[in-house]
């Protein structure tokens, strides 16, 4: 008996004496949040993870374009995929689409968490110089006030999310008035702690002129034209001048080579290196390559997601350049059925080795060319290409420099002239007052002339690079009857145009719904 | 047949009576001139444990002499050595005993089995008589012939409130959910096999299983405690008994298929297709009509197809007094009925006991290896949206060569589900040990001490061979690659438990106290390598002959629980029952702050029907229940309460391009969670009629989920990436009955029963995390004070007829509210009245929760024939019928049903809009025109068996020889047009949305078993 006893406590207490302390369980897996954020280098890491976000289908790398080129009136699209069509041209039923609307709206937060994260903790590290400290925060304010600056451009009022967010957080929505401060104050910001160059290994951070360029157009964008020229005179007029040129040839804005050049302001920098994998945060060889030329390329050969109006074919030949030839922006921007004849020099007219008439159902339709592999001389597209996509170019600076002083002088003056003909001179046309086709005396004489006069040349040399939408809103042609009428004779996309609705996009409805601070944008 | 055939029947019948009478009464007279002497003779009448049972009649057979005992279960009485007494006693077996001596002592039987029958309750066992809580029983006979050979699914529609979904996908576990949502998680119960919580169970070869109860309320479960919130499931395997050895062996191989869709052919797809071009090159959106594919292909014939199961068993069992073995084999193949997709599982079993004194021990050890060839994709979706104008295989496309959409001939990013197998080849093997030992030592016949040990490893080992080739337009020209990955999951349990049982008199006391320590453990590996070995186009499946560039990765993950918990029953005389549990315990998954949760219960039952004064000899039993209990559940990842950083994202700089790594927290994280509880009342009655034929058993349950742990949806605006965050959220309450009627009886040589539930649960949000008031879904609306499931959709009007309804359809101030909309298109309700349809048009337009779920079965045994017929259903409901929503009228070219007959001016359809390409008006997901009426009831299993003659068997010396039939869902009655009404939810928000899911099957199966 005595045994048995022994034998029932022997079993009968094993766990019993189990301490507390063996459910503490360290997660061996990786860093917590509570160990990181400690030094310069930490800090270094989260804004290279800000940096990370460009490489996001809904940021950069996808369909953005579709919606920024799509609602503008030099692009359209003519997609398999039946909802993405309708959101490139103002039908929107579903709010909450997800290849469109959802994506770009969350990837563009989940950009600004991470600079968030890296403001957050900037001023509790210690940094080996206050230079080193300046630049971080410098580059994450210019990536906060760049992805506010397009949620601005897309939806006008959004939540204002400054700070490391938190799950229970309902941000409340803030209108373009605040949104568009907030963008000034990061951009400045940015432009003070910003160096003027990066060289070698740290080629394509954001530059103070990246900055200022982006600040220029936040101003310009409120009609604020004497900020505007205070922000861009430092690139056109004051020291930034010695960074930035106009490249001899158009078409190396959108190749592969010669990436990082004087024109460009900035560009994100994409890049081949792991061949394979998709936006996956998750995964340390995810794509580092865009999609934007999949996305573009022809029927058949690509997505064909978006692509261009005839309008521009007809607006690029009307004038001839100096030695009487057309326009070599034709050539490069896009492809059309005419293109063989209209440039017997080329030695190459095909699409992707193909000639128009091999697919029948080319027919008239435009395909955009900027940007695709064919200009790194591939004959096809494999789903991702590096080329780097130029945000700002310092011809889009220039023109806009001479809008801004057009609209400070109440007509153009000798600077504002200078700043146009030097973008239709790279592209070997003539001076405005030569033009063959417009009447330069007259439109260097006028106000109303000049201003109408530079919707067109902006509308060629930066067509479908995402910034006719921008361009569209500044203007003012959405806002009335007469514009949007002007608008459908080149984009017949402005037959579904709702005054006073389709200048702002639905907010997404998820959004809407499980944010009692957020109302849905009107009348949608 | 005409009616005086009836009375000729009849009157033989008599006849035949009389004479059976006649026998009876002259055998009573040759027993009765048998017998001499007289004695007195007197003894204790006493009931299974051991009660004295006071006023049981004790009647001489054959006579009207008789007495009944005493308080003391004590009787006297004088009849002749060698006569016969009959004991009887409301609610026990009629016995009946041969005098032999002056002494006759009789324990009484209970009069049912079911009544006597031994409920496992956790760590431990108690009469079903007995139960002071809300507990099933799966009688496992009726599970043995079932064509499914999951647990869930072979359990369905057997038990009132158990609900299972499952999908007839090869090797996909069923799921179940017990007595509603209460969870927004993770609804499966806890699953205890032999006494060790474990998470598997589903995986369980049926034949193995000696029983199945489930604990439905919090009484029942609380001893389970922390992970009993969704109700534990218990199951015991089959243990040797003592004899010689006993084989069984048993084979079923059964016919599978799927149903299918009604879609159009390649004429009836041109010419609607055509139809919807028209229709857009009006609208400017296109300039021509495709150019269409020459193909002509039925997408179902090349996806679908019979897949034939072969289930083969084996066991040998058998021991002596000391020790006993049960030792089982098992073999499935299913072929699977969708193409490329197939499941083969051995099982092996060893069940082993013996004891030496006071001393026992115990052992079950199980080892099971699968191989599944998975499905890549939902391919339901693809059988829709592929045109019948594309061929399965396309030399156009290289490489790969197969068909898909083209901008010119077939504009649709629809994916070849054929391609998708065969270029995306994805094989999943397991390797499975789950076995526990126990030791124990009993004390004094009262006291037993008992150590159990469990552990499981699983190792999964999976394998995935990307070819080349695409199956999609658009698709990138990726490389081809071979995925390794290698997952271990070991689990550890320790248990010690102290078990006190004695009977003082009327008093019966039971106690437990026992600790218990559980810890678990996981390893993730990958790795990926580009471009495999091809030779003769056959790819080499080895890391190895690949060239290309090698990623990899993995990770750990570890959660320890330790708990300490309680039980005392106390019985009364058998009338009154009380029951009190307490369960504490502690999670690593929990931070420190919120680690460490209580989980107490209380039960009390009053057998009235042992009452004196109760007397109505109709009902055999009749006992009330009520109890009140805690339970938890924390069944969370591993470390959801810790921030952590994502170390993944690169980004490139410089020139040449330089690779740098970034460093951020991609997931929000709540650190301050706790333990879920959920808050049960279970009232109960259990009744037996008429000498136990009939039974019944009614429960009424009100269950408040508190403090939810869910993935609950954060805005995107917080930035938040790679789930949602765990959070301490919301609030549900089920408010339910469930109804069990039971009727067992004899028809001359027919026995039968039968055997209905029915159940009815009302859900209500009663919070929601974060201070929300709603939570919205694409396609639902859960707000506080609503049930889950709610519809939340555009409200459709039917379709407007001309350009004047157009016109005339405007809101009060005379806006016209759908301006663009044409005639054949879509009337949406302008619900808010302002003149255009918006997103505040929205409305809730019906409820995915069904209103009732029912059960029935039905059994027969006629001679050597048995029957098995059941059948299911759930009631007042509506389901989104993704396949129609699919189809969606043309808008994307995918292929839709043969019934199609949309509005054209002609045909001035009121519910099918006009077909229109690459225009979502009339097509789009959230409008009411996918829901429909979703009740059915499906006759889910019928099971003819016929077992061999006792006297042919022993002449081919076997103990039982049966051969079977069983047909599945063979018939269901529905109004639901999809294909299959009962189908798995995908999350709790978005119930009864049928994506579209993959169906049942249907099937037919040959069983055949015999023992020997």
């Amino acid at each position: 008996m005595k045994h048995t006893i022994i034998l029932t406590l022997l079993i009968g207490l094993t766990v019993f004496p189990a301490c507390k302390k063996v459910l503490d369980v360290p997660n061996p897996n990786t860093f917590t949040a509570a160990e990181f954020w400690k030094t310069e280098a930490d800090l270094q890491q989260g804004l290279t993870a800000a940096y990370n976000a460009f490489y996001k289908q809904g940021t950069w790398t996808r369909n953005i374009y579709t919606l920024m080129d799509g609602n503008g009136d030099d692009g359209t699209s003519l997609a398999g995929w039946t909802e993405l069509q309708e959101w490139a041209k103002f039908k929107y039923t579903n709010y909450d689409f997800f290849e469109m609307g959802y994506k770009i709206w969350s990837d563009h937060y989940k950009a600004i968490f991470r600079a968030n994260q890296v403001l957050d903790h900037v001023d509790k590290v210690t940094f080996s110089s206050d230079e080193n400290k300046r630049r971080i925060t410098g580059q994450a304010k210019f990536l906060r006030g760049l992805y506010y600056f397009y949620l601005e451009i897309l939806w006008e009022n959004i939540p204002l999310v400054l700070k490391t967010s938190q799950p229970s957080d309902a941000p409340k929505q803030s209108g373009p008035a605040e949104v568009w401060a907030q963008i000034e104050s990061d951009l400045k910001d940015a432009a003070d702690n910003l160096p003027d160059q990066w060289t070698g290994v740290d080629k394509g951070r954001a530059t103070k002129g990246a900055a200022l360029a982006y600040l220029g157009k936040a101003y310009m964008q409120q009609k604020k034209w004497q900020q505007a020229k205070d922000a861009l005179s430092w690139l056109v007029e004051g020291d930034g001048r010695q960074y930035y040129d106009l490249i001899p040839n158009y078409g190396d804005n959108f190749t592969n080579a010669n990436e990082n050049n004087k024109e460009s302001v900035f560009e994100i920098q994409f890049s081949e290196v792991y061949a394979t994998g998709y936006d996956d945060d998750f995964s340390s060889t995810s794509n580092l390559g865009t999609q934007h030329a999949m996305n573009a390329s022809p029927k058949g050969l690509g997505w064909n997601n978006i692509q261009a109006r005839r309008w521009l074919i007809d607006y690029f030949k009307r004038e001839k350049t100096i030695d009487g030839k057309n326009d070599i922006r034709l050539f490069t921007s896009i492809w059309y059925d005419a293109r063989k004849n209209d440039f017997p020099d080329q030695p190459d007219s095909l699409v992707y080795g193909r000639s128009w008439t091999e697919d029948p159902t080319w027919g008239s339709q435009v395909f955009i060319r900027k940007y695709t592999s064919k200009l790194n001389g591939r004959d096809l597209e494999f789903y991702w290409n590096d080329i780097n996509y130029r945000l700002i170019r310092y011809a889009d600076v220039l023109l806009c420099y001479a809008e801004i002083l057009n609209e400070l002088n109440h007509g153009p003056n000798a600077l504002a002239i200078q700043c146009l003909d030097r973008v239709r001179q790279r592209a070997n046309l003539p001076l405005l007052i030569n033009s063959t086709y417009y009447n330069g005396a007259a439109i260097e004489g006028d106000y109303t002339a000049f201003g109408k006069h530079l919707q067109i040349e902006r509308g060629l040399e930066l067509c479908l690079e995402c910034v006719r939408w921008i361009d569209l809103k500044r203007w003012g042609l959405l806002d009335n009857q007469t514009g949007i009428d002007e608008l459908k004779t080149r984009d017949p996309d402005f037959n579904n145009f709702v005054l006073n609705k389709s200048y702002r996009l639905p907010l997404p409805q998820s959004e809407v719904d499980n944010n009692p601070n957020l109302t849905q944008n009107t009348p949608y | 047949m005409p009616a005086n055939e009836y009375v000729s029947i009849g009157k033989k019948a008599i006849a035949r009576c009389k004479g059976l009478l006649l026998v009876l009464i002259s055998m009573s007279v040759i027993q009765l001139t048998a017998l001499a002497q007289t004695l007195q003779v007197s003894g204790t009448v006493r009931d299974g444990k051991g009660h004295p049972v006071e006023g049981a009649s004790v009647i001489v057979k054959g006579t009207t002499s008789g007495t009944s005992t005493d308080a003391n279960g004590r009787f006297t009485l004088s009849t002749a050595r060698g006569s016969i007494l009959v004991f009887s006693y409301t609610g026990f077996e009629t016995q009946e005993k041969k005098v032999q001596g002056a002494a006759v002592d009789l324990v009484l039987r209970d009069s049912d089995a079911s009544m006597g029958e031994v409920v496992v309750v956790g760590y431990g066992t108690t009469r079903k008589k007995d139960l002071t809580g809300a507990i099933s029983v799966v009688r496992t006979e009726n599970i043995a012939n079932r064509v499914s050979t999951d647990l869930a699914g072979a359990i369905k529609g057997l038990a009132a409130g158990v609900k299972v979904t499952s999908t007839g996908q090869a090797g996909e576990s069923s799921s179940i959910t017990i007595r509603g949502i209460g969870n927004l998680t993770n609804n499966n119960p806890l699953f205890v096999v032999d006494g060790f919580p474990t998470g598997g169970g589903m995986d369980l070869n049926l034949q193995d299983i000696e029983s199945i109860q489930i604990l439905k309320d919090a009484s029942s479960a609380a001893i389970y405690g922390s992970r009993a919130a969704n109700g534990v499931v218990i199951i015991t395997t089959k243990k040797g008994k003592e004899g010689p050895m006993k084989v069984d062996a048993n084979s079923q191989v059964s016919v599978n298929w799927l149903p299918r869709y009604k879609l159009l052919n390649r004429d009836q797809y041109i010419h609607f297709d055509d139809m919807a071009y028209d229709e857009a090159i009006k609208a400017g959106i296109v300039t021509h009509r495709q150019n269409h594919y020459p193909g002509n292909t039925d997408w179902q014939d090349a996806v679908l197809k019979q897949g034939i199961k072969q289930n083969y068993n084996l066991s040998l069992s058998g021991g002596s007094r000391t020790g006993q073995y049960f030792v089982s084999l098992n073999k499935l193949s299913d072929g699977g009925t969708v193409y490329g997709t197939s499941f083969d599982r051995y099982m092996f079993r060893v069940n082993t006991a013996g004891e030496k004194g006071a001393f026992s021990y115990g052992e079950n050890l199980y080892f099971l290896s699968t191989r599944q060839d998975g499905m890549t994709g939902n391919p339901f979706a693809d059988l829709i949206s592929m045109p019948p104008t594309v061929r399965v295989h396309d030399p156009l496309h290289q490489p790969g060569g197969y068909g898909f959409g083209n901008p010119d001939s077939a504009n649709t990013y629809a994916l070849n589900p054929v391609a998708q197998q065969d270029i995306m080849g994805v094989v999943n093997k397991s390797n499975t040990i789950r076995g526990n030992v126990f030791a124990q030592v009993r004390l004094f016949n009262a006291l037993t001490a008992k150590l159990n040990f469990g552990y499981t490893a699983d190792f999964e080992n999976d394998n995935t061979l990307r070819k080349r080739g695409n199956w999609t337009m658009g698709q990138a020209n990726d490389d081809d690659y071979i995925t390794k990955s290698m997952n271990k999951h070991q689990t550890l349990l320790v248990e010690n438990t102290y078990n006190f049982k004695k009977s003082f008199g009327r008093h019966d006391i039971e106690a437990l106290a026992g600790a218990s320590y559980q810890k678990d453990n996981t390893e993730d590996v990958w790795t990926t390598r580009l471009n495999p070995l091809v030779i003769n186009g056959q790819y080499y499946n080895s890391l190895n002959s690949a060239t290309g560039a090698q990623t990899g990765g993995g990770q750990y993950g570890e959660a320890r629980l330790l708990s300490w918990f309680g039980r005392i029953s106390y019985t009364y005389d058998d009338k009154y029952l009380l029951t009190g549990t307490i369960r504490r315990d502690g999670s690593s998954r929990l931070p420190e702050s919120g680690r460490w949760g209580n989980f107490p219960s209380i039960a009390g039952a009053w057998r009235i029907s042992k009452e004196s004064f109760f007397d109505v000899p109709f009902i055999s039993d009749l006992k009330i229940r009520a109890n009140y209990g805690v339970l938890g559940n924390a069944n969370i990842g591993y470390w959801d309460y810790i921030p952590v950083m994502n170390t993944s994202p690169r980004a490139v700089f410089g020139s040449p391009e330089t690779v740098v790594i970034g460093t951020t927290q991609s997931q929000l994280v709540n650190t301050n969670i706790t333990w879920e509880k959920k808050i049960q009342q279970n009232y109960g009655v259990d009744a037996a009629f008429l000498n136990n034929k009939l039974t019944f058993t009614g429960e009424y349950f009100i269950a408040k989920s508190k403090d939810l742990l869910v993935a609950l949806p954060i805005l995107a605006s917080t930035g938040n990436n790679g789930g949602n965050p765990i959070v301490n959220a919301a609030s549900l309450q089920n408010k339910g009955i469930e109804l069990t009627l039971g009727w067992k009886d004899k028809l001359g040589d027919v026995s039968y029963g039968v055997s209905a539930n029915f159940t009815s649960i009302r859900n209500k949000v009663l919070d929601l995390g974060y201070g929300k008031v709603t939570n919205y879904t694409f396609l639902t609306k859960a707000g506080i004070g609503q049930s889950l499931g709610s519809f939340y959709l555009y409200k459709t009007l039917g379709i407007f007829q001309t350009q004047a309804e157009v016109d005339n359809y405007k809101n009060k101030n005379g806006t016209v509210i759908q301006p663009n909309a044409k005639p054949g298109d879509i009337k949406y309700d302008d619900y808010n009245g302002d003149g255009q349809i918006s997103s505040d048009d929205r409305q809730i337009v019906g409820s995915g929760w069904a209103k009732y779920e029912a059960g029935l079965s039905l059994t027969a045994q006629w001679k050597g024939f048995d029957l098995l017929v059941q059948g299911y259903g759930r009631f007042g409901y509506k389901i989104w019928n993704g396949a129609r929503a699919t189809a969606g009228d043309f808008a994307n070219n995918n292929n839709t049903f043969s019934n199609i007959s949309p509005w054209t001016e002609q045909n001035h359809s009121n519910t099918q809009p006009r077909l229109i390409f690459g225009d979502t008006r009339n097509s789009r997901g959230d409008q009411d025109r996918w829901l429909e009426n979703g009740s059915f009831f499906r006759i889910g299993e019928i099971a003819l068996g016929y077992n061999l003659p006792q006297h042919i068997c022993d002449k081919l010396r076997m103990r039982n020889l049966r051969a079977g039939i069983t047909a599945t869902n063979l018939i269901t009655f529905t109004g639901y047009s999809g294909l299959d009404p009962d189908f798995k939810d995908t999350g709790i928000f978005t119930l009864a949305v049928d994506g579209p899911s993959y169906p049942n099957p249907r099937s037919v199966l040959f069983s055949l078993s015999f023992g020997f």
